[in-house]
């Protein structure tokens, strides 16, 4: 660049600067997913992107920065320039519990970014082999408790979101089923239940649709409150009485600081999107939940997850 | 539907204009990718993805496998010419590779690695298509333990691939390991050695590091070269074609790389840069002209070669057969058919009929394009070595830096790049291998996770990884080798 070309562009980043109240966005957006492209959350990412730039009359990037369970991708967007152009996409786990067990992190509290929306939730199953022998939840558990500590379930980390689920289960229903870590993604942890390594798999109605469909594998539960609609005849944990409906949930933020008027016009827009015919549809075929929430009512969902996370936690140390 | 028929369908659906298309292009877009060093294979299939959106499903998924071995083949023409693997693939290839553009004949190797690569993608297409329902089984038999076999005795194995002392080996490969402890380890996910730098926590990337050590090393030689003499004499157009000789030569190693291939792409992990590694060490002991491997023999990279092309193939059989995706590009793929509403599973060869087959019929179609694009573009690729230098270290240190900032849009990268490109130079210089140093860094992940995982599965018990007869017999095959190999200069004394 040119000395000249430099003082032109710093002269138009600070004009759009303080354009900002009357005509923001004034510039195109980038919008960042904390894990690599071909995750769950790029469709997510795109299809909310794509409606957003027709709402807003400019163009998003998406930004793929994987790395750290999330956690490189959500820093990057926390300690962005708070301008409003840069947004991005940000899981429940890595909001609120992965700054319970990581100091290092950028983000500690809830206040050190700004909601903007809640783009979609989805809850896990848990999974057994189409040949094993528990054809209820039930009698999983009760099979579970003869025999503490020799049951296993196939989770795509520990302390990942859902090892976490499977715990909350364990509390609630008094057992111990021990969660086998199969990371490096790729659906392995589904192979070491297909494979007979474990006794069930702990993961999302996705990844299981296509083995449920085939015949090999049997959907005991799904842990949320009311029916899954993906797979109507698994038991729901809230409605059988154990407080195990962890799943992930994905939000839209921005960074601390963000002008408010900025702020306003993309929950606005972020608002329409989530509740357009498109939308939901592309939510309701891929099995997410959809809620339209505004960023105070975001923050209230915070505070009840977060003392969520941290019973959670508390149960954990215990152990 | 039986493979003949399904076949005759898969075919009726590729071959539309569109469709061929996109095979075409695939297919040169991913030579394109795979001969820039820094990107490979995952870049390339990563960038074509939301692109993929907008098609329909099949011309999507064809497009992708097109890169995908496009970008795999692409690969070993910088390893060839440059001595600068794009990517940890294409390690093994430099080093005969390189000897052998030396000596003159980088068009004839070219070419054969051309060859290489169909007769490898074309034999795994046919294995897929015939069984892959069953090949799709064998990937499911593999648990920690056996993979803790095949990581581990690899490592025994591979520590002296690249020929030297044996401190020449261990100490690069020790190197290796201790670099790829760096970051939050796989199973609890807490930060070792990340120093407080949150982006060091992703580790060391193995593509920056593939091409800092060799890429970047090989021009801080080439600068120090051409102070101290002159340049290599550049090639001749003429010499393009291989010998008789060679074509012979090759033959046993297209066969084996085919078979090493195929069999690591069904399973889990980095198959196509594990299946290079494998292919090289049987080459070195199986081949008549093993003496030969290391100075510049084509078997050293034919094997190889046909290998990652071999396992590029059959790594399609976990993704097709069972909607479960072994690797980052066929994670890629799947994401590209879940976008268009397809529910990958055991199921989709009979609800998604036309993209299971179309996409194996593209894979036919894919190999025989490479073929025809990539035999007359070898004249194009190797007058390269022509540029004036000046000019043409500059060019592809920028890519080097672009590609690894790429990877992760993360410029820690490009630090490990330049940091890692000094260490390489510096190991050359005191006369250390630096293809064991690779093996650490792809292996040494591998080898915790799939012990971890096993302890966390037996509760502490060592005994698990023994007790299954697929990881007893892995275990005996790397003692036979072991014991091979400490046997064989013995015997040859003897002998002579």
């Amino acid at each position: 660049m040119t000395p000249l070309l430099r003082v032109l562009a710093a002269a138009f980043v600070a004009l759009s600067g303080t354009a900002l109240a009357q005509d923001y966005p004034a510039r195109d957006l980038t919008f960042i997913v904390p894990y690599g492209p071909g995750g769950s959350t790029d469709p997510i990412s795109r299809q909310f992107a794509s409606q957003m730039e027709k709402e807003l009359g400019r163009s998003i990037a998406i930004q793929n920065k994987p790395g750290a369970a999330g956690t490189l991708g959500t820093s990057a967007i926390v300690t962005s320039r708070p301008d409003g152009y840069t947004i991005g996409l940000a899981p429940n786990t890595t909001l609120l519990f992965a700054p319970m067990t990581n100091k290092d992190l950028v983000f500690q509290s809830t206040s050190d970014y700004e909601p903007i929306a809640k783009l979609v939730s989805l809850p896990y199953v848990l999974v057994v082999k189409a040949d094993a022998p528990w054809k209820t939840l039930q009698e999983f558990i009760d099979d579970a408790k003869k025999q503490p500590g020799k049951l296993r379930a196939s989770v795509s980390g520990i302390r990942a979101t859902n090892d976490l689920t499977m715990q909350q289960l364990n509390r609630a229903a008094g057992i111990r089923v021990r969660t086998i870590p199969f990371t490096g993604g790729g659906g392995e942890a589904m192979v070491a239940l297909l494979g007979g390594r474990v006794e069930a798999y702990v993961g999302t109605g996705a990844s299981t649709a296509g083995h449920a469909e085939a015949g090999s594998v049997r959907v005991l539960a799904v842990f949320q409150k009311g029916r899954y609609d993906l797979f109507p005849d698994a038991t729901p944990t809230g409605d059988a009485g154990y407080d195990a409906t962890l799943g992930p949930i994905y939000y839209a933020i921005a960074p601390k600081g963000v002008p408010q008027a900025a702020l306003d016009k993309l929950s606005a827009a972020a608002r329409k999107v989530i509740d357009s015919a498109e939308y939901r549809k592309f939510a309701a075929d891929n099995g997410y939940s959809v809620e339209n929430l505004t960023p105070a009512q975001i923050r209230e969902e915070f505070v009840r997850d977060h003392a969520m996370f941290t019973d959670l936690l508390k149960f954990l140390e215990q152990k | 539907m039986g493979p003949i028929e399904g076949l005759l369908y898969g075919f009726g659906v590729a071959l539309s204009l569109q469709n061929l298309a996109a095979a075409l292009l695939g297919a040169l877009v991913g030579t394109m990718i795979g001969v820039l060093p820094g990107l490979g294979p995952v870049a390339g299939v990563a960038m074509i993805l939301p692109l993929s959106y907008a098609f329909d499903p099949v011309t999507g998924l064809i497009m992708m496998a097109g890169i995908y071995y496009g970008a795999m083949y692409g690969g070993s023409t910088t390893a060839i010419l440059l001595n600068m693997p794009g990517e940890s693939a294409s390690v093994m290839t430099c080093i005969d590779g390189y000897q052998l553009t030396k000596k003159g004949r980088a068009g004839a190797v070219l070419a054969l690695v051309a060859v290489g690569s169909f007769v490898g993608g074309t034999i795994s297409v046919i294995g897929v298509m015939l069984f892959a329902p069953w090949l799709a089984q064998f990937g499911i038999l593999f648990g920690p333990a056996e993979f803790l076999a095949v990581s581990a005795g690899g490592l025994l194995i591979l520590s002296r691939i690249s020929g030297g002392s044996f401190a020449a080996g261990i100490f690069p490969m020790a190197l290796g390991l201790m670099l790829s402890t760096i970051g939050q380890e796989a199973i609890t996910a807490q930060n070792r050695f990340t120093f407080g730098i949150l982006e060091l926590s992703q580790g060391v990337e193995l593509v920056a590091a593939v091409v800092g050590l060799y890429g970047i090393a090989e021009i801080l030689a080439l600068v120090e070269s051409r102070l101290a003499g002159p340049p290599p004499v550049p090639v001749r157009l003429r010499e393009m074609m291989p010998t008789g000789t060679e074509w012979r030569r090759s033959v046993a190693p297209f066969g084996r790389g085919t078979l090493v291939g195929f069999v690591f792409g069904l399973l889990p992990g980095p198959s196509a840069a594990m299946s290079s590694f494998a292919s090289y060490r049987l080459e070195k002991a199986v081949s008549r002209y093993r003496d030969e491997i290391g100075h510049g023999a084509v078997e050293g990279v034919t094997g190889p070669e046909t290998a990652n092309n071999a396992a590029a193939t059959s790594s399609m059989v976990p993704l097709l057969a069972l909607g479960i995706p072994f690797g980052s590009v066929t994670a890629l793929m799947l994401a590209a058919m879940m976008v268009h509403g397809i529910q990958p599973g055991p199921l989709l060869m009979q609800t998604n009929a036309d993209v299971f087959w179309g996409v194996i019929a593209s894979l036919y179609i894919g190999n025989v394009a490479l073929l025809a694009l990539n035999i007359p573009m070898i004249g194009l690729w190797v007058s390269m070595l022509r540029i004036p230098r000046h000019i043409f270290l500059p060019i592809i240190v920028v890519i080097a830096v672009i590609g690894s900032y790429g990877v992760g849009n993360s410029m820690v990268d490009v630090y490990v790049l330049v940091l890692l490109g000094v260490v390489g130079y510096l190991l050359r210089k005191l006369d250390f291998q630096l293809a064991p140093m690779v093996i650490g860094l792809v292996l040494g992940p591998l080898i915790e996770k799939h012990l971890r995982e096993g302890l966390f599965m037996s509760d502490g018990d060592a005994w698990v990884f023994v007790e299954s007869p697929i990881a007893l017999a892995i275990w005996a095959m790397v003692a036979l080798v072991l014991a091979g190999s400490a046997l064989a200069p013995l015997l040859r004394r003897r002998r002579g």
